[in-house]
């Protein structure tokens, strides 16, 4: 609580009424405690992201030498590799097809469960949702080699269908982008069900009621009504998806069993496999302006849309 | 009697087995044309009732028949009705003119038609002038009339009304309540109409079905039910009561209304009084109603009428009228007195009640156990 000290003009006075001198005051020691309680936040922010951020941005300038060594220098050389090398081009666009694939994909399966969750009033309605985001207590690790399991050519998968006679020979389910694809969608479900539910706070029962008694069938008030005003949730659990997927390391590595190339497993090997430092800087460098576009363009389209 | 518009034949909802049944074989036949309230307290059914005609709910047992064509099995959007929900359900991403439209599109109507009819309902409702407006930058008496354009532009078989009113500040509710009767008689829709406020069925409605416990306890003209209550509960709900209990005395001949009687009764202890009723209640025990406008209150004893004598417990001014409290034995009976009359009583004073013959009316039934 402030209060008022003798100096200060007091309400009902002359000076206090015309200038409203007690707003300015009140409002000018309110900005400062604003400003007090950024501080740590900020500081935070400087050393362990800003900085490296910078840091990370020179190294990419530098020459890379064999065995690890840095030249110091100011060179573009080592963006001109990833630019003019088809093969760059092409990891570059897997990542973000699979961060493509992965988020529409994840979307499609998430969807039911977000909205069944939204919808439900069943007394259980708290244990349900828990039990759909109770994967992020296991680490991406573990699922991951879970997935290798399931999906591997003596895995679950392969010898189900195998004994029900559906297929001759395995199929081929892991160290390619179809078991990357399937371990990330489900890693991600969670994180996609969780932004959904936090979008989809337009929705209402009475709404689908009201579009029904005007005529609308169950799929046009799908269609008219439900999925307009789920949008939002929508276009921010792709957007988070999205953004996971195409930084995702883990997953691409141990699914797709070194077949799998995207920009951060080759990041990964030019930092501790050929000790590249500067040639993996220009790599994130250019997954942060690339993909930092591209999600700048989406947000402008959400918006449009009117998300 | 005409033909039914909507004739509701034993409709039952039960929504757990052991619970007693929301809605308990209700029967109920409303005429073309005709605004019917539903009206009660929460909870005895009437917005179940409502939502079960509208299609949003399947009753347990019994039928839905509309122009004489049973409709229970039929889902909602083939109903053709119209609806209004409490809280107006406009969608949120659609201007005005596109939520008008939303039940044409539905019916693919030709777009130039739709054009029209939507301009026409939003004149009806005077709002031509918001067309374009997003409905959330409408206020709540604006976006009530949206809904309503919405709901009558597809010229419903049944307009149906939830509680339309109950999130309106008094002032605009006053004006909906106007204005809802009007466009309703203008548009000669019939009407089903849920409301738990008294007033605005009695004022609106050209039949009011009094609600309780599930069950229509009483279905009939506004006048009817207030003049003419079938049940305590109908004469409490609907405007204010004094019950007494009284011993019906000998029939004195035939009353103003068709079919009635006038008594003499004798409130125990107290002394005889009139009062009228339906035929052959003589030597019975019953309540008799007095409303609380009609029941004199004078400081001064009357030579030529007889009267009830008791002590003003409580008194509250309400600007156009007074209200007393006053004991009379072991009852305590409420009495309006326009604020016009000469002296007015205060607490503690001796007050002399009394009333005409014909403004106590002897229930025909006794107070029953009010259902769960």
């Amino acid at each position: 609580m402030t209060t008022i000290t003798t100096e200060n003009p007091v309400p009902g006075t002359r000076e206090g009424l015309e200038s409203g001198v007690l707003e300015a005051a009140a409002n000018k020691r309110r900005k400062r405690t604003y400003l007090a309680l950024l501080i740590p936040g900020i500081l935070g922010l400087l050393v362990s992201f800003v900085f490296p951020l910078l840091y990370m941005v020179r190294m990419s300038f530098n020459e890379g030498a064999p065995d690890g060594v840095v030249i110091d220098t100011f060179t573009f050389q080592t963006y001109i590799k990833p630019l003019t090398d088809p093969y760059y081009w092409r990891v570059t666009l897997d990542t973000f097809r699979m961060g493509l694939t992965v988020g529409v994909l994840c979307l499609v399966v998430s969807y039911p469960i977000a909205l069944f969750l939204v919808r439900s009033t069943s007394k259980y309605k708290g244990l349900l949702l828990a039990i759909a985001i109770a994967p992020l207590l296991t680490s991406a690790v573990v699922r991951t080699y879970g997935w290798m399991v399931i999906l591997g050519t003596n895995g679950l998968v392969n010898t189900s269908l195998e004994s029900m006679g559906l297929i001759g020979s395995p199929l081929k389910l892991t160290n390619n982008m179809t078991g990357v694809t399937i371990g990330l969608v489900e890693i991600f479900m969670p994180y996609a069900i969780l932004a959904m539910i936090s979008g989809f706070g337009r929705l209402s029962p009475q709404l689908e009621e009201a579009a029904g008694s005007l005529g609308a069938s169950k799929f046009k008030v799908f269609m008219r009504v439900t999925l307009p005003l789920s949008l939002p949730g929508v276009f921010t659990a792709f957007l988070l998806v999205f953004v996971m997927a195409i930084s995702t390391f883990i997953t691409p590595r141990l699914l797709g069993g070194g077949s799998v190339q995207v920009l951060a497993t080759e990041i990964y090997d030019q930092t501790t496999g050929l000790l590249n430092w500067p040639f993996a800087a220009a790599l994130s460098v250019i997954l942060l302006v690339l993909f930092g576009t591209i999600i700048a363009i989406y947000q402008r389209i959400v918006q449009k849309i009117g998300g | 009697m005409t033909e039914s518009k909507l004739s509701i034949v034993d409709l039952t909802k039960k929504y757990a087995a052991g619970l007693a049944p929301a809605v308990d074989r209700l029967n109920m036949e409303v005429e073309e044309g005709h605004l019917v309230a539903l009206l009660g307290p929460s909870g005895c059914g009437k917005t179940t009732t409502l939502r079960m005609v509208a299609g949003l709910m399947d009753p347990t047992a019994g039928s839905i028949m509309v122009d004489g064509r049973e409709i229970t099995q039929e889902p909602v959007n083939k109903r053709g009705m119209g609806m209004v929900f409490q809280s107006y359900a406009l969608f949120p991403h659609m201007n005005v003119e596109q939520n008008v439209a939303f039940g044409l599109q539905m019916r693919q109507v030709p777009k130039a038609e739709q054009k029209a009819r939507v301009a026409e309902a939003l004149d009806m409702v005077q709002l031509g002038h918001l067309g374009k407006r997003a409905t959330k930058a409408l206020s709540g008496g604006q976006q009530q009339r949206i809904a309503l354009a919405r709901a009558l532009v597809v010229e419903p078989t049944l307009l149906l009304l939830d509680e339309p009113l109950s999130n309106l500040d008094a002032k605009l509710r006053d004006t909906m309540r106007t204005e809802i009767r009007s466009i309703q008689q203008r548009t000669r829709a019939t009407t089903l109409f849920v409301t738990h406020d008294q007033d605005e069925a009695l004022d609106m409605a050209d039949r009011i079905a009094v609600m309780n416990g599930g069950l229509i306890e009483q279905f009939g003209s506004p006048i009817d039910v207030y003049e003419r209550p079938r049940t305590h509960f109908v004469a409490n709900f609907i405007g204010q009561a004094n019950f007494l209990t009284i011993t019906v005395g000998e029939d004195v001949g035939p009353a103003s209304a068709a079919g009635e009687r006038n008594y003499k009764i004798e409130v125990p202890g107290l002394g005889h009084f009139g009062a009228v009723g339906a035929s052959g209640l003589t030597g019975r025990s019953l309540p008799v109603l007095i409303r609380p406008h009609r029941l004199r209150a004078s400081l001064q004893p009357s030579a030529s009428v007889q009267e009830l004598k008791g002590t003003v417990e409580q008194v509250s001014y309400t600007g156009d009228t007074l209200s007393i409290a006053v004991r009379v034995g072991d009852e305590v009976l409420q009495s309006q007195l326009h604020t016009t009359s000469g002296s007015l009583p205060h607490t503690g004073d001796t007050a002399f009640l009394s009333w005409d013959p014909e403004h106590a009316y002897i229930l025909p039934e006794h107070a029953k156990a009010v259902a769960a």
